[in-house]
Protein backbone atom coordinates (compact mmCIF):
# COMPACT_ATOMS: atom_id res chain seq x y z
CA UNK A 1 0.00 0.00 0.00
CA UNK A 2 3.08 2.80 0.88
CA UNK A 3 4.08 4.80 -2.26
CA UNK A 4 7.94 3.21 -2.11
CA UNK A 5 8.19 -0.64 -2.90
CA UNK A 6 8.86 -2.23 -0.13
CA UNK A 7 11.92 -4.17 0.74
CA UNK A 8 12.33 -7.67 -0.78
CA UNK A 9 13.99 -8.60 2.52
CA UNK A 10 10.94 -6.94 4.70
CA UNK A 11 8.33 -8.93 2.10
CA UNK A 12 9.66 -11.79 2.85
CA UNK A 13 9.83 -11.49 6.62
CA UNK A 14 5.84 -10.62 6.52
CA UNK A 15 5.46 -13.70 4.91
CA UNK A 16 7.71 -15.55 7.50
CA UNK A 17 6.07 -14.11 10.45
CA UNK A 18 2.28 -15.14 8.64
CA UNK A 19 3.34 -18.31 8.41
CA UNK A 20 4.72 -18.60 11.58
CA UNK A 21 1.81 -17.53 13.76
CA UNK A 22 -0.63 -19.64 11.48
CA UNK A 23 1.91 -22.60 12.32
CA UNK A 24 1.99 -21.93 16.07
CA UNK A 25 -1.81 -21.69 16.14
CA UNK A 26 -2.02 -25.20 14.71
CA UNK A 27 0.59 -26.68 16.39
CA UNK A 28 -1.18 -25.13 19.67
CA UNK A 29 -4.66 -26.60 18.50
CA UNK A 30 -3.20 -29.95 17.80
CA UNK A 31 -1.20 -30.10 20.85
CA UNK A 32 -5.01 -29.36 23.02
CA UNK A 33 -6.44 -31.68 20.93
CA UNK A 34 -3.82 -34.67 22.10
CA UNK A 35 -3.43 -33.14 25.77
CA UNK A 36 -7.43 -34.63 26.71
CA UNK A 37 -7.85 -31.77 29.34
CA UNK A 38 -10.94 -30.67 26.88
CA UNK A 39 -14.50 -32.55 26.24
CA UNK A 40 -14.12 -35.42 23.38
CA UNK A 41 -14.41 -33.51 19.81
CA UNK A 42 -14.72 -29.72 21.34
CA UNK A 43 -11.27 -29.68 19.33
CA UNK A 44 -10.99 -32.56 18.04
CA UNK A 45 -7.61 -33.44 15.93
CA UNK A 46 -6.41 -31.42 12.36
CA UNK A 47 -6.42 -35.14 10.90
CA UNK A 48 -10.43 -35.65 11.95
CA UNK A 49 -11.13 -31.94 10.57
CA UNK A 50 -9.44 -32.63 7.36
CA UNK A 51 -11.31 -36.32 7.08
CA UNK A 52 -14.37 -34.17 7.27
CA UNK A 53 -13.65 -31.95 5.17
CA UNK A 54 -12.82 -34.11 2.35
CA UNK A 55 -15.82 -35.86 3.08
CA UNK A 56 -18.27 -33.02 3.22
CA UNK A 57 -17.18 -31.66 -0.21
CA UNK A 58 -17.04 -35.03 -1.66
CA UNK A 59 -21.01 -35.39 -0.88
CA UNK A 60 -23.78 -33.93 -2.90
CA UNK A 61 -25.84 -33.31 -0.23
CA UNK A 62 -23.21 -30.43 0.67
CA UNK A 63 -23.26 -28.74 -2.44
CA UNK A 64 -27.29 -29.23 -2.61
CA UNK A 65 -27.04 -26.96 0.21
CA UNK A 66 -24.16 -24.60 -0.65
CA UNK A 67 -26.42 -23.89 -4.06
CA UNK A 68 -29.25 -22.77 -1.38
CA UNK A 69 -27.41 -20.64 0.48
CA UNK A 70 -25.68 -18.81 -2.13
CA UNK A 71 -29.00 -18.48 -3.78
CA UNK A 72 -30.40 -16.79 -0.92
CA UNK A 73 -27.26 -14.69 -0.72
CA UNK A 74 -27.55 -13.55 -4.74
CA UNK A 75 -31.11 -12.99 -4.45
CA UNK A 76 -31.02 -11.01 -1.34
CA UNK A 77 -28.02 -8.82 -3.08
CA UNK A 78 -29.85 -8.26 -5.84
CA UNK A 79 -33.41 -6.85 -4.35
CA UNK A 80 -31.61 -4.71 -1.46
CA UNK A 81 -28.80 -3.86 -3.34
CA UNK A 82 -30.62 -2.52 -6.00
CA UNK A 83 -34.01 -1.14 -3.66
CA UNK A 84 -30.65 0.15 -2.08
CA UNK A 85 -29.33 2.12 -4.85
CA UNK A 86 -32.43 3.66 -5.80
CA UNK A 87 -33.41 4.80 -2.46
CA UNK A 88 -29.52 6.07 -2.04
CA UNK A 89 -29.96 7.93 -5.25
CA UNK A 90 -32.72 9.39 -4.54
CA UNK A 91 -31.62 10.76 -1.39
CA UNK A 92 -28.94 12.04 -2.28
CA UNK A 93 -29.83 13.80 -5.09
CA UNK A 94 -32.84 15.73 -3.05
CA UNK A 95 -32.48 17.59 -0.32
CA UNK A 96 -35.97 17.41 1.08
CA UNK A 97 -36.56 13.80 0.59
CA UNK A 98 -33.02 13.33 2.65
CA UNK A 99 -33.43 15.99 5.23
CA UNK A 100 -36.69 13.71 6.03
CA UNK A 101 -35.41 10.39 5.92
CA UNK A 102 -31.64 10.06 5.97
CA UNK A 103 -31.68 9.87 9.70
CA UNK A 104 -33.67 7.47 9.84
CA UNK A 105 -31.39 5.42 7.69
CA UNK A 106 -28.39 5.85 9.56
CA UNK A 107 -30.06 4.98 13.32
CA UNK A 108 -31.96 1.73 10.89
CA UNK A 109 -28.84 0.85 9.45
CA UNK A 110 -26.77 -0.77 12.97
CA UNK A 111 -29.25 -2.55 14.10
CA UNK A 112 -29.32 -5.95 14.42
CA UNK A 113 -31.74 -7.22 11.80
CA UNK A 114 -31.58 -10.73 13.32
CA UNK A 115 -34.80 -9.12 15.73
CA UNK A 116 -36.98 -9.01 12.40
CA UNK A 117 -36.41 -12.64 12.05
CA UNK A 118 -39.54 -13.96 13.75
CA UNK A 119 -41.47 -11.54 11.67
CA UNK A 120 -39.87 -12.63 8.67
CA UNK A 121 -40.73 -16.47 9.27
CA UNK A 122 -44.34 -15.14 9.48
CA UNK A 123 -44.50 -13.39 6.72
CA UNK A 124 -42.38 -15.77 4.15
CA UNK A 125 -41.86 -18.89 6.32
CA UNK A 126 -39.51 -21.25 7.15
CA UNK A 127 -38.13 -21.92 3.67
CA UNK A 128 -35.46 -19.87 1.78
CA UNK A 129 -37.83 -17.02 1.96
CA UNK A 130 -37.18 -15.88 5.26
CA UNK A 131 -33.34 -15.78 4.69
CA UNK A 132 -33.35 -13.91 1.47
CA UNK A 133 -35.62 -11.48 3.23
CA UNK A 134 -32.86 -11.09 6.41
CA UNK A 135 -30.22 -10.48 3.46
CA UNK A 136 -32.22 -7.97 1.78
CA UNK A 137 -33.35 -6.50 5.25
CA UNK A 138 -29.23 -6.72 5.85
CA UNK A 139 -27.57 -5.39 3.09
CA UNK A 140 -30.18 -2.39 2.16
CA UNK A 141 -28.90 0.05 4.83
CA UNK A 142 -25.00 -0.05 3.73
CA UNK A 143 -26.08 0.33 -0.13
CA UNK A 144 -28.60 3.32 0.45
CA UNK A 145 -25.95 4.91 2.98
CA UNK A 146 -23.66 4.61 0.48
CA UNK A 147 -24.97 5.83 -2.30
CA UNK A 148 -26.10 8.56 -1.00
CA UNK A 149 -22.92 9.80 0.22
CA UNK A 150 -21.63 8.99 -3.37
CA UNK A 151 -24.38 10.98 -5.06
CA UNK A 152 -22.83 14.37 -3.02
CA UNK A 153 -19.84 13.74 -4.30
CA UNK A 154 -20.14 13.79 -7.40
CA UNK A 155 -18.38 16.83 -9.40
CA UNK A 156 -21.34 18.98 -9.95
CA UNK A 157 -20.48 20.36 -13.41
CA UNK A 158 -20.68 16.55 -14.50
CA UNK A 159 -24.39 17.08 -13.65
CA UNK A 160 -24.76 20.35 -14.94
CA UNK A 161 -23.13 19.03 -18.49
CA UNK A 162 -25.90 16.56 -18.40
CA UNK A 163 -28.84 18.57 -17.73
CA UNK A 164 -26.73 21.52 -20.55
CA UNK A 165 -27.63 18.52 -22.68
CA UNK A 166 -31.15 17.84 -21.90
CA UNK A 167 -30.46 14.61 -20.48
CA UNK A 168 -33.72 12.75 -18.82
CA UNK A 169 -33.45 10.98 -15.24
CA UNK A 170 -32.77 8.02 -16.33
CA UNK A 171 -30.05 9.36 -18.70
CA UNK A 172 -28.53 11.04 -16.22
CA UNK A 173 -28.97 7.97 -13.64
CA UNK A 174 -27.48 5.43 -15.68
CA UNK A 175 -24.74 8.05 -18.08
CA UNK A 176 -23.57 10.01 -15.58
CA UNK A 177 -24.15 8.90 -11.75
CA UNK A 178 -24.17 5.32 -11.90
CA UNK A 179 -20.53 5.81 -13.46
CA UNK A 180 -19.03 8.94 -11.18
CA UNK A 181 -20.17 7.00 -7.90
CA UNK A 182 -18.56 3.93 -8.87
CA UNK A 183 -16.52 3.26 -6.01
CA UNK A 184 -19.12 4.30 -3.00
CA UNK A 185 -21.09 1.96 -4.79
CA UNK A 186 -18.89 -1.16 -4.86
CA UNK A 187 -17.85 -0.23 -1.31
CA UNK A 188 -21.67 -0.05 -0.50
CA UNK A 189 -22.34 -3.56 -2.29
CA UNK A 190 -18.88 -4.96 -0.69
CA UNK A 191 -20.51 -4.07 2.90
CA UNK A 192 -23.57 -4.92 1.92
CA UNK A 193 -22.30 -8.12 0.77
CA UNK A 194 -20.92 -9.10 3.86
CA UNK A 195 -23.80 -8.48 5.85
CA UNK A 196 -26.14 -10.06 3.62
CA UNK A 197 -23.79 -13.22 4.16
CA UNK A 198 -23.86 -12.72 7.65
CA UNK A 199 -27.65 -11.84 8.09
CA UNK A 200 -28.70 -14.80 5.58
CA UNK A 201 -26.44 -17.42 7.69
CA UNK A 202 -27.28 -16.56 11.05
CA UNK A 203 -31.11 -17.00 9.92
CA UNK A 204 -30.43 -20.22 8.68
CA UNK A 205 -28.74 -20.80 11.99
CA UNK A 206 -32.04 -20.31 13.68
CA UNK A 207 -34.52 -21.61 11.91
CA UNK A 208 -34.32 -23.72 8.69
CA UNK A 209 -34.43 -26.69 6.60
CA UNK A 210 -31.80 -25.98 3.99
CA UNK A 211 -28.81 -24.28 3.76
CA UNK A 212 -25.25 -24.08 4.84
CA UNK A 213 -26.14 -22.71 8.23
CA UNK A 214 -28.45 -25.30 8.69
CA UNK A 215 -25.87 -27.54 7.92
CA UNK A 216 -23.53 -26.25 10.90
CA UNK A 217 -26.09 -25.84 13.62
CA UNK A 218 -27.43 -29.75 12.42
CA UNK A 219 -23.80 -30.95 12.60
CA UNK A 220 -23.75 -28.65 16.06
CA UNK A 221 -26.87 -30.82 17.54
CA UNK A 222 -25.52 -34.00 16.64
CA UNK A 223 -22.21 -32.99 18.07
CA UNK A 224 -20.25 -34.22 14.68
CA UNK A 225 -17.54 -31.21 15.69
CA UNK A 226 -15.35 -32.46 13.11
CA UNK A 227 -18.13 -31.76 10.70
CA UNK A 228 -18.80 -28.56 12.03
CA UNK A 229 -15.36 -27.17 11.78
CA UNK A 230 -14.78 -28.42 8.09
CA UNK A 231 -18.18 -26.20 7.26
CA UNK A 232 -17.02 -23.20 9.14
CA UNK A 233 -13.33 -23.67 7.47
CA UNK A 234 -15.41 -23.91 3.90
CA UNK A 235 -18.22 -20.85 5.18
CA UNK A 236 -14.63 -18.38 6.05
CA UNK A 237 -12.59 -19.23 2.72
CA UNK A 238 -15.65 -18.88 0.96
CA UNK A 239 -16.71 -15.48 2.53
CA UNK A 240 -12.70 -14.43 2.31
CA UNK A 241 -12.97 -15.54 -1.53
CA UNK A 242 -16.10 -13.34 -2.19
CA UNK A 243 -14.41 -10.04 -0.87
CA UNK A 244 -11.41 -10.55 -2.53
CA UNK A 245 -13.48 -10.73 -5.83
CA UNK A 246 -15.39 -7.83 -5.22
CA UNK A 247 -12.35 -5.94 -4.31
CA UNK A 248 -10.82 -7.22 -7.36
CA UNK A 249 -13.53 -6.43 -9.36
CA UNK A 250 -13.63 -2.85 -7.90
CA UNK A 251 -10.07 -2.02 -8.39
CA UNK A 252 -10.50 -3.32 -12.09
CA UNK A 253 -13.24 -0.73 -12.87
CA UNK A 254 -12.24 1.45 -10.76
CA UNK A 255 -8.70 2.23 -12.85
CA UNK A 256 -10.63 2.20 -16.13
CA UNK B 1 -17.13 52.27 -32.01
CA UNK B 2 -18.48 53.24 -29.05
CA UNK B 3 -22.24 52.04 -28.65
CA UNK B 4 -24.20 52.24 -25.32
CA UNK B 5 -27.83 51.73 -26.59
CA UNK B 6 -28.41 48.27 -26.65
CA UNK B 7 -31.78 47.75 -25.03
CA UNK B 8 -33.63 47.04 -28.20
CA UNK B 9 -32.55 44.17 -29.53
CA UNK B 10 -31.34 44.15 -33.01
CA UNK B 11 -34.05 42.83 -35.75
CA UNK B 12 -31.73 40.45 -36.74
CA UNK B 13 -30.50 39.20 -33.73
CA UNK B 14 -30.02 35.36 -33.26
CA UNK B 15 -29.97 35.71 -29.00
CA UNK B 16 -31.76 38.51 -27.56
CA UNK B 17 -31.49 39.13 -23.93
CA UNK B 18 -34.11 41.98 -22.70
CA UNK B 19 -34.12 43.77 -19.73
CA UNK B 20 -32.94 40.57 -17.58
CA UNK B 21 -32.73 40.65 -13.34
CA UNK B 22 -31.90 38.32 -11.06
CA UNK B 23 -31.79 38.59 -7.03
CA UNK B 24 -30.22 36.53 -4.68
CA UNK B 25 -31.39 36.28 -1.18
CA UNK B 26 -28.28 35.81 1.15
CA UNK B 27 -27.71 36.16 4.61
CA UNK B 28 -26.93 39.73 4.31
CA UNK B 29 -29.90 40.60 2.58
CA UNK B 30 -31.10 40.31 -1.27
CA UNK B 31 -27.94 40.47 -3.87
CA UNK B 32 -29.23 41.62 -7.07
CA UNK B 33 -26.37 39.73 -9.33
CA UNK B 34 -27.26 41.04 -12.66
CA UNK B 35 -29.74 44.03 -13.22
CA UNK B 36 -31.74 45.17 -16.43
CA UNK B 37 -28.80 43.63 -18.73
CA UNK B 38 -30.06 43.65 -22.25
CA UNK B 39 -28.26 42.78 -25.69
CA UNK B 40 -27.90 40.82 -28.61
CA UNK B 41 -25.81 38.82 -30.94
CA UNK B 42 -26.50 37.97 -34.62
CA UNK B 43 -25.75 35.00 -36.58
CA UNK B 44 -22.29 34.30 -36.67
CA UNK B 45 -20.99 37.04 -34.50
CA UNK B 46 -18.57 36.25 -31.35
CA UNK B 47 -19.05 38.44 -28.95
CA UNK B 48 -17.65 38.53 -24.92
CA UNK B 49 -19.30 39.83 -21.62
CA UNK B 50 -16.02 41.26 -19.55
CA UNK B 51 -16.50 41.84 -16.18
CA UNK B 52 -14.80 41.90 -13.03
CA UNK B 53 -14.67 38.88 -10.16
CA UNK B 54 -18.21 38.67 -8.54
CA UNK B 55 -20.26 40.97 -11.26
CA UNK B 56 -22.79 38.27 -12.28
CA UNK B 57 -20.61 37.17 -15.39
CA UNK B 58 -21.53 33.29 -14.63
CA UNK B 59 -24.79 33.98 -12.98
CA UNK B 60 -26.22 35.52 -16.78
CA UNK B 61 -24.18 32.38 -18.44
CA UNK B 62 -26.32 30.35 -16.28
CA UNK B 63 -29.58 32.37 -17.21
CA UNK B 64 -28.96 32.03 -20.89
CA UNK B 65 -27.61 28.74 -20.58
CA UNK B 66 -31.18 27.92 -18.73
CA UNK B 67 -29.86 26.28 -15.92
CA UNK B 68 -31.25 29.02 -13.64
CA UNK B 69 -34.66 30.07 -13.74
CA UNK B 70 -36.69 32.73 -11.24
CA UNK B 71 -35.14 35.89 -13.19
CA UNK B 72 -36.99 38.77 -14.93
CA UNK B 73 -36.52 39.84 -18.17
CA UNK B 74 -36.81 37.53 -21.29
CA UNK B 75 -34.19 35.27 -23.32
CA UNK B 76 -35.34 34.43 -26.87
CA UNK B 77 -33.38 32.67 -29.60
CA UNK B 78 -34.86 34.03 -32.86
CA UNK B 79 -37.42 35.47 -31.86
CA UNK B 80 -38.73 32.66 -29.47
CA UNK B 81 -38.36 33.04 -25.89
CA UNK B 82 -36.44 30.21 -24.18
CA UNK B 83 -37.18 28.82 -20.55
CA UNK B 84 -34.83 26.12 -19.29
CA UNK B 85 -32.12 24.11 -21.68
CA UNK B 86 -31.84 24.43 -25.24
CA UNK B 87 -30.74 22.34 -28.43
CA UNK B 88 -29.98 25.84 -29.62
CA UNK B 89 -28.16 26.59 -26.68
CA UNK B 90 -24.42 24.99 -25.82
CA UNK B 91 -22.46 25.37 -22.77
CA UNK B 92 -18.98 24.63 -21.84
CA UNK B 93 -18.23 25.27 -18.41
CA UNK B 94 -15.47 26.82 -16.31
CA UNK B 95 -14.44 23.67 -14.56
CA UNK B 96 -12.69 20.35 -15.84
CA UNK B 97 -15.88 18.99 -17.45
CA UNK B 98 -14.99 16.20 -18.88
CA UNK B 99 -16.18 12.63 -17.64
CA UNK B 100 -13.09 10.79 -16.80
CA UNK B 101 -14.49 7.17 -17.35
CA UNK B 102 -15.19 8.02 -21.05
CA UNK B 103 -12.49 7.99 -23.96
CA UNK B 104 -12.47 11.42 -25.85
CA UNK B 105 -14.49 10.16 -28.61
CA UNK B 106 -17.30 9.13 -26.19
CA UNK B 107 -17.28 12.36 -24.12
CA UNK B 108 -17.63 14.16 -27.65
CA UNK B 109 -20.39 11.52 -28.39
CA UNK B 110 -22.00 12.25 -25.59
CA UNK B 111 -24.91 14.53 -26.53
CA UNK B 112 -25.45 12.61 -29.39
CA UNK B 113 -26.09 9.42 -27.42
CA UNK B 114 -28.57 11.69 -24.99
CA UNK B 115 -30.53 12.44 -28.37
CA UNK B 116 -30.89 8.59 -29.13
CA UNK B 117 -28.31 9.15 -32.20
CA UNK B 118 -27.73 5.50 -33.31
CA UNK B 119 -23.80 4.22 -32.60
CA UNK B 120 -22.37 4.34 -36.25
CA UNK B 121 -23.90 8.28 -37.21
CA UNK B 122 -22.66 9.69 -33.46
CA UNK B 123 -19.20 8.28 -33.83
CA UNK B 124 -18.53 9.42 -36.96
CA UNK B 125 -19.97 12.82 -36.12
CA UNK B 126 -17.97 12.75 -32.91
CA UNK B 127 -14.93 11.92 -34.87
CA UNK B 128 -15.48 14.97 -37.19
CA UNK B 129 -15.82 17.24 -34.24
CA UNK B 130 -12.52 15.68 -32.39
CA UNK B 131 -10.58 16.28 -35.46
CA UNK B 132 -11.93 19.65 -35.78
CA UNK B 133 -10.20 20.46 -32.21
CA UNK B 134 -7.15 18.97 -33.41
CA UNK B 135 -7.26 15.70 -31.34
CA UNK B 136 -6.78 13.61 -34.37
CA UNK B 137 -4.93 10.47 -32.69
CA UNK B 138 -6.76 10.78 -29.45
CA UNK B 139 -9.96 9.32 -29.73
CA UNK B 140 -9.02 6.30 -27.84
CA UNK B 141 -7.19 8.35 -25.08
CA UNK B 142 -8.80 8.84 -21.31
CA UNK B 143 -9.39 12.24 -19.81
CA UNK B 144 -6.97 11.37 -17.44
CA UNK B 145 -4.07 10.82 -20.40
CA UNK B 146 -4.49 14.44 -21.61
CA UNK B 147 -3.13 17.77 -20.55
CA UNK B 148 -5.51 20.50 -19.15
CA UNK B 149 -5.86 22.18 -22.44
CA UNK B 150 -6.43 19.29 -23.94
CA UNK B 151 -9.16 18.29 -21.99
CA UNK B 152 -10.58 22.21 -22.23
CA UNK B 153 -10.60 21.07 -26.16
CA UNK B 154 -12.60 17.53 -25.63
CA UNK B 155 -15.08 19.86 -23.49
CA UNK B 156 -15.52 22.04 -26.75
CA UNK B 157 -15.89 19.90 -29.37
CA UNK B 158 -18.44 17.71 -27.12
CA UNK B 159 -20.54 20.96 -27.03
CA UNK B 160 -20.48 21.71 -30.85
CA UNK B 161 -20.91 18.02 -31.74
CA UNK B 162 -24.69 18.83 -30.07
CA UNK B 163 -24.68 21.93 -33.02
CA UNK B 164 -25.86 24.45 -31.35
CA UNK B 165 -26.77 27.65 -33.17
CA UNK B 166 -25.52 29.57 -30.43
CA UNK B 167 -22.17 28.32 -28.52
CA UNK B 168 -21.66 29.95 -24.91
CA UNK B 169 -19.26 29.63 -22.80
CA UNK B 170 -18.33 30.61 -19.64
CA UNK B 171 -14.49 31.47 -18.75
CA UNK B 172 -13.08 28.23 -21.01
CA UNK B 173 -9.77 28.60 -20.90
CA UNK B 174 -9.18 30.18 -17.05
CA UNK B 175 -7.64 27.46 -15.38
CA UNK B 176 -5.21 27.43 -18.36
CA UNK B 177 -1.63 28.99 -18.45
CA UNK B 178 -1.34 32.40 -20.78
CA UNK B 179 0.41 30.60 -23.74
CA UNK B 180 -1.87 27.84 -23.83
CA UNK B 181 -4.79 30.07 -23.36
CA UNK B 182 -3.51 32.29 -26.53
CA UNK B 183 -3.07 29.38 -28.89
CA UNK B 184 -6.08 27.59 -27.81
CA UNK B 185 -7.81 31.06 -28.36
CA UNK B 186 -6.59 30.49 -31.94
CA UNK B 187 -7.96 27.16 -32.35
CA UNK B 188 -11.56 28.56 -31.39
CA UNK B 189 -11.42 31.87 -33.23
CA UNK B 190 -10.35 29.44 -36.68
CA UNK B 191 -13.32 26.82 -35.43
CA UNK B 192 -15.83 29.64 -35.15
CA UNK B 193 -14.82 30.97 -38.73
CA UNK B 194 -14.86 27.84 -40.16
CA UNK B 195 -18.49 26.83 -38.85
CA UNK B 196 -19.98 30.71 -38.47
CA UNK B 197 -20.45 29.84 -35.26
CA UNK B 198 -22.09 32.56 -33.42
CA UNK B 199 -20.18 32.12 -30.02
CA UNK B 200 -20.72 34.38 -26.59
CA UNK B 201 -17.99 33.99 -23.90
CA UNK B 202 -17.92 35.03 -20.79
CA UNK B 203 -14.65 36.20 -19.52
CA UNK B 204 -12.66 38.33 -17.30
CA UNK B 205 -9.76 38.23 -19.59
CA UNK B 206 -8.82 41.65 -21.81
CA UNK B 207 -6.49 40.03 -23.91
CA UNK B 208 -8.68 37.22 -24.42
CA UNK B 209 -11.83 39.32 -25.02
CA UNK B 210 -10.37 41.41 -27.66
CA UNK B 211 -8.39 38.95 -29.54
CA UNK B 212 -11.60 36.56 -30.08
CA UNK B 213 -14.34 39.24 -30.37
CA UNK B 214 -16.65 41.33 -32.86
CA UNK B 215 -17.76 43.06 -29.88
CA UNK B 216 -17.13 43.19 -26.24
CA UNK B 217 -19.58 43.99 -23.57
CA UNK B 218 -17.96 45.54 -20.19
CA UNK B 219 -20.39 44.33 -16.81
CA UNK B 220 -20.52 46.56 -14.04
CA UNK B 221 -19.35 45.22 -10.78
CA UNK B 222 -22.26 44.13 -8.75
CA UNK B 223 -25.27 44.64 -9.54
CA UNK B 224 -24.04 43.55 -13.00
CA UNK B 225 -25.10 45.70 -15.41
CA UNK B 226 -24.26 46.28 -19.07
CA UNK B 227 -21.66 49.65 -18.91
CA UNK B 228 -20.69 49.76 -22.61
CA UNK B 229 -20.46 47.77 -25.95
CA UNK B 230 -16.91 47.91 -27.42
CA UNK B 231 -17.14 47.48 -30.95
CA UNK B 232 -13.37 45.28 -31.88
CA UNK B 233 -12.44 46.14 -35.47
CA UNK B 234 -9.79 44.43 -35.86
CA UNK B 235 -9.73 42.55 -39.04
CA UNK B 236 -10.08 39.02 -39.74
CA UNK B 237 -8.58 36.30 -40.26
CA UNK B 238 -7.10 36.76 -36.57
CA UNK B 239 -4.78 34.88 -35.34
CA UNK B 240 -2.86 35.24 -31.45
CA UNK B 241 -0.10 37.42 -33.40
CA UNK B 242 -2.82 40.30 -32.92
CA UNK B 243 -2.01 40.69 -29.17
CA UNK B 244 1.21 42.61 -30.60
CA UNK B 245 -0.07 45.40 -33.03
CA UNK B 246 -1.04 48.50 -31.97
CA UNK B 247 -4.75 48.43 -32.45
CA UNK B 248 -4.79 45.81 -30.41
CA UNK B 249 -3.78 47.70 -27.57
CA UNK B 250 -5.60 50.66 -27.89
CA UNK B 251 -8.81 48.74 -27.71
CA UNK B 252 -7.41 46.46 -24.61
CA UNK B 253 -6.76 50.26 -23.43
CA UNK B 254 -9.98 51.77 -24.19
CA UNK B 255 -11.72 48.34 -22.36
CA UNK B 256 -9.31 48.84 -19.39
CA UNK B 257 -10.39 52.22 -18.93
CA UNK B 258 -13.65 51.07 -18.28
CA UNK B 259 -13.31 47.91 -16.43
CA UNK B 260 -10.86 49.25 -13.99
CA UNK B 261 -13.12 51.08 -12.59
CA UNK B 262 -15.45 48.25 -11.79
CA UNK B 263 -12.86 46.09 -10.55
CA UNK B 264 -11.55 48.80 -8.07
CA UNK B 265 -14.87 48.57 -6.39
CA UNK B 266 -15.00 44.77 -6.83
CA UNK B 267 -11.79 44.89 -4.47
CA UNK B 268 -13.12 47.61 -2.38
CA UNK B 269 -16.17 45.81 -1.96
CA UNK B 270 -14.41 42.81 -1.00
CA UNK B 271 -12.42 44.78 1.47
CA UNK B 272 -15.17 46.22 3.25
CA UNK B 273 -16.68 42.70 3.53
CA UNK B 274 -13.99 41.26 5.39
CA UNK B 275 -13.64 44.14 7.78
CA UNK B 276 -17.50 43.76 8.52
CA UNK B 277 -16.61 39.65 9.12
CA UNK B 278 -19.29 38.66 6.43
CA UNK B 279 -18.83 36.09 4.01
CA UNK B 280 -18.40 36.39 0.19
CA UNK B 281 -22.09 35.23 -1.00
Amino acid sequence: MSAAAPLPVAALGIARLRLAIVLVVLAAWEALSASGLLFRDVIPSLLKIGAALGKLLASADFYGNLGVTAGEISVALLIGGTAGLAVGIALGANRFLSQAFESLLLYLGPTPKIIFFPVMIMWFGVGPGSKVAMGVLSCFFPVAISAAAGMRQIDRVLIRVGRSFRATTWQMVTKIYLHAMREPIINGVRLGLGVAIVGTLLAETKLSNRGLGYLVIQAYALFDMPKMYALVIVLFVLSIGVNVAIGRLGRGVGTK
Amino acid sequence: MLNSDASAPAANALLAVEHVSKHFPTPEGVVTAVEDFSFSVKAGEFVSIIGPSGCGKSTLFNIIGGLLGGYEGRVSVDGATVSGTHPSIGMVFQEESTFPWRTVLDNVAFPLEIAGMDKAGRQERAAHFVALVGLQGFERRLPAELSGGMRQRVAIARTLASQPRILLMDEPFAALDEQTRLLLGDKVLQIQQELKQTTLLITHNLTEAVQLSDRVLVMTYRPGRLKRIVDIDLPHPRDSEVVSSEAFGHRVAEIWHDLREEASRGIAADEARVLRGGHRP
